[in-house]
Parts: structure tokens; C-alpha cells; sequence
């Protein structure tokens, strides 16, 4: 019993003390950088006119190509969650690969699909555009590698909602797209929210993809390593802290707003 | 009222062959049977949640083989009520009226009235988290009752309720049988439809 107890103990203190070494290896650079930024320097970095502008694309287009491929996401996480069918574990494979790509090469892989060789290419060249250096190739790689985050974080909300429910709603006269409009959609709602706040910060952190498909106008990550770069450590440190800031000011309200809509 | 012939359905190793039903209004039919017979999956082939092999069902003269569930003039109370979490008692019995673009005050009206009727205006504002699975019960039918289905299909109804609970529901039950309406009991408790049901089928495992 004595070396039981002990035994628990000892196992208690080894794990708090591998969680203690994680958290410390995840909080120690966040801090050595936010310690070595002066707050004048600080200050000057946010009347830097680049790095409002690149801050306000970075957030701007990530947003807004997160919502457009919510668009396209809900109903694929959907089918993946509530249908079987043949090639269903090819199709999730596919989901999944940009996840598992190095970012560079999902940046070349954008550039490919979206420079004047190919068939999009050509027709925006014909409208008189050039997508590479565009918000829309910033946009369009940002989707590419963070998208597959909403559509597993959905398919996940609407695996959890029993199909009882929808079967219910179908049988009290409702079509299939009101269940989902009505019934799936608002009880898988904290999983989708979740995916949408995921791809919002993967797009916006990306850098890898981004650089290939549009080094100007500047991303926020990209502006990161660009001062980094021409000018050194001392430079690029005020932006990085800057971002960091913004970013988890902008989690907080998300997270904020969704726990005061669940409230209602 | 309802007519059922010679349906046939596989689903894995489960295999339903040959098997006909024939209810006429206001009949209240016992469907008994094992565990793993397939009495709900017969419930859910005439509700159109599942589609059929071969075979027919027609109800009220019109062949519903190929409708959609929400086409079917047939109303189901599942065994765990489905009830949706995310709408107050109020939202949930008026949502199939709101489906079928009925006024407002007029929905009002009638949700308050079969309320009423069920022993349940009180509890409105609540969510159906927050109910005892007799209110849950009276709910679900409410819900089920409001569109005036031509057939009633009640998935083991008493199955979650305690015996003080249960004999309130059967009494319950019996009232709703007396409007007129066809009902078809799934259970594989014979003693519980002793005083409801005026006629009995039992399939095989």
C-alpha cells in the first residue's frame, strides 16, 4: 500500500515535471523576445506605416479567405462526417496533404496553378491581371495550407451531432438542406468556430507558401523576414512582437465572442 | 390507412423479407419482437429514413414507396426523443409549423394549445436538456402530433421511463389513440400495450 502511494507520488512529480520542462520550452523564446524589445522601439514600430500596411493585409486577407473557403469546406466536412462511399479514405488523404507538405513546395505548387502558364493564369491575364505578387496568391496560399484544419475541425462537430436529430427533422417535413441549415450547422457550431479561428491563424502565421506565390505586397511573416534579412535581429524583433501581440489580442476576442454567443 | 406489402430490405448481416401490414384508421397496432429483429428498421423503412429493397407502403391511399421523409404524412417519436438540444420546448414544437410557413400567432396558438393538451405549458422557456424523460416524452410528441400525421410510429416509447412514469404515459398514449389516429407500437414488451394496442404482430429474430 505505502509503495503504491509512493509509486503514485513519484509518478505525479516526473510528469509535472516534463510538463513544466514543455511549457517552459514554449513560454522561454516568447518571453526572451518580448524582454529584449524596448517599448520606444516598440512604439515606433507601430507608427511604421509598412508594417500597419502589411499587418492590415495579413489579417484582412486571411479572413477573408477563410470565410470564402468556409464556403466551400462545410459541406465537404459534412459529406465526410454523415455519407460512406468508396474512396472516402482517399478523399480525407487528400484533405490532409496539404498539412503534411513542406510549405515551400505548396508555394510552388500555388505559383504552378496561379502563374501566366496556366489555364487560370491566362484567363486573369486576358482580364488584364497577374495574380503571382497579388493579395489573391497571398490568399490563395494562405486557403491552401491551412484549410484542411477547418474541414477536420467541421467534420469532427458534425460527426458528434446524432443522426437522430437530422432523422428526427427529416420526418417532421424539413429538407435535407434545412437540417443542415437549422439542425447540423448550429449544433456543430463550437467545432466549426474552432476550424475557422484554426485557418484564420495558420493563414495568417504562413510565411513558406507565401513568399514563393507574393514576396510584395508583405505579409506580416514575410515583413518579418524581410527586416531580418536587410537589417538584422534588432529590426525584425519590434515587428515579430508587434504581430505576436495583435495575434493573441485578435484569439481573445474570437474566443470571447464565440463563449458570449453560446451564453445567449 | 396504412398498407405494407411484401417489403424487403438488407442491411449487413440483417435481412428483411416478405413482410406485409395492413392498418386501418385509428387502429393501434403492437409491433413486437427480440432485441435485433429489425422492428425499428421497419419503423424507419415507413418513415422513409431508409430506402426500400422491394416492396410497397401506402398510406392514406397515396403510395409513398419512393417520397422523401418529409413528404410522408407520418409522424415519429424516436426512443430517446430526439429533441433538439439547441431550441427551447416552445422552439421544438413549433419548428415543423415554421417548416411549413404557418403565421406566427398562428403557431403560437397552436403550440400553447397542444401544450396544454400534454401538460407541458409550463415548461416553454426551457431547454430539453433541463426536463425529466416523461416531460421529454410529452414534448417530442407534441412535436410529432402538431402537423396532424396520418400515422403515429412510437419507437419503444416506455422503454426510458420509470414504471410511475410509464403507467402516466400509457394513459397518455390511449388519449392520443382516441383522436383517431393509426399507431404503430414498436416494443419487445408485450405487458406494456396490453391496454393500448387492439391489434398484435410479433416478428421473428
Amino acid at each position: 500500500m505505502m509503495f503504491l502511494r509512493l509509486n503514485n507520488t513519484t509518478t505525479r512529480l516526473v510528469f509535472l515535471f516534463l510538463s513544466g520542462i514543455l511549457l517552459l520550452f514554449i513560454v522561454a523564446p516568447l518571453l526572451g523576445l518580448f524582454l529584449s524589445t524596448s517599448l520606444p522601439d516598440l512604439f515606433e514600430t507601430i507608427k511604421d506605416t509598412d508594417v500597419q500596411r502589411s499587418i492590415g493585409l495579413t489579417l484582412g486577407v486571411s479572413a477573408l479567405f477563410t470565410l470564402l473557403a468556409g464556403f466551400f469546406a462545410l459541406p465537404l466536412a459534412y459529406i465526410m462526417a454523415r455519407k460512406e462511399f468508396r474512396g472516402k479514405a482517399f478523399i480525407q488523404g487528400l484533405i490532409d496533404i496539404p498539412i503534411v507538405l513542406p510549405h515551400s513546395a505548396a508555394g510552388i505548387a500555388v505559383l504552378g496553378f496561379i502563374s501566366r502558364d496556366s489555364a487560370l493564369g491566362r484567363l486573369a491575364d486576358i482580364m488584364g491581371l497577374n495574380l503571382v505578387g497579388s493579395p489573391f496568391a497571398i490568399g490563395v496560399a494562405m486557403a491552401f495550407v491551412s484549410v484542411p484544419f477547418l474541414i477536420n475541425a467541421a467534420r469532427d462537430g458534425f460527426e458528434a451531432v446524432p443522426e437522430r436529430l437530422e432523422q428526427a427533422a427529416r420526418s417532421l417535413g424539413a429538407s435535407p438542406f434545412r437540417v443542415f441549415w437549422q439542425i447540423s450547422l448550429p449544433l456543430a457550431k463550437p467545432s466549426v468556430i474552432t476550424g475557422l479561428v484554426l485557418m484564420f491563424a495558420r493563414g495568417m502565421s504562413e510565411f513558406g507558401a507565401v513568399v514563393i506565390v507574393a514576396y510584395h505586397p508583405m505579409t506580416t511573416p514575410v515583413l518579418i523576414f524581410d527586416r531580418f534579412n536587410s537589417f538584422g535581429l534588432d529590426y525584425a524583433r519590434p515587428v515579430a512582437v508587434l504581430f505576436i501581440i495583435i495575434c493573441i489580442l485578435v484569439f481573445m476576442a474570437l474566443r470571447l465572442l464565440g463563449r458570449n454567443k453560446k451564453k445567449k | 390507412m396504412l398498407l405494407c406489402r411484401d417489403l424487403e430490405y438488407k442491411v449487413g448481416t440483417f435481412h428483411l423479407e416478405g413482410f406485409s401490414l395492413v392498418l386501418q384508421q385509428g387502429d393501434y397496432c403492437a409491433l413486437l419482437g427480440p432485441s435485433g429483429s429489425g422492428k425499428t428498421i421497419i419503423l424507419e423503412l415507413i418513415a422513409g429514413l431508409r430506402t426500400l429493397k422491394k416492396g410497397s407502403i401506402i398510406i392514406d391511399g397515396k403510395d409513398c414507396t419512393l417520397l422523401p421523409p418529409q413528404r410522408r404524412p407520418v409522424g415519429i417519436l424516436f426512443q430517446d426523443y430526439a429533441l433538439f438540444p439547441h431550441m427551447s420546448v416552445f422552439e421544438n414544437i413549433a419548428w415543423p409549423l415554421e417548416i411549413r410557413k404557418m403565421k406566427k400567432n398562428e403557431i403560437k396558438r397552436t403550440v400553447v394549445s397542444f401544450a396544454s393538451d400534454l401538460d407541458i405549458d409550463r415548461h416553454m422557456d426551457r431547454m430539453p436538456g433541463s426536463l425529466s424523460g416523461g416531460e421529454k416524452q410529452r414534448v417530442a410528441l407534441a412535436r410529432t402530433l402538431v402537423v396532424h400525421p396520418k400515422v403515429l410510429l412510437l419507437d419503444e416509447p416506455l422503454s426510458a421511463l420509470d414504471a410511475p412514469l410509464r403507467d402516466q404515459s400509457v394513459l397518455l398514449l390511449k388519449k392520443v389513440s382516441q383522436t383517431g389516429i393509426t399507431i404503430l407500437h414498436v416494443t419487445h414488451d408485450q405487458a406494456e400495450v396490453r391496454f393500448l394496442a387492439n391489434r398484435q404482430i410479433t416478428i421473428g429474430s
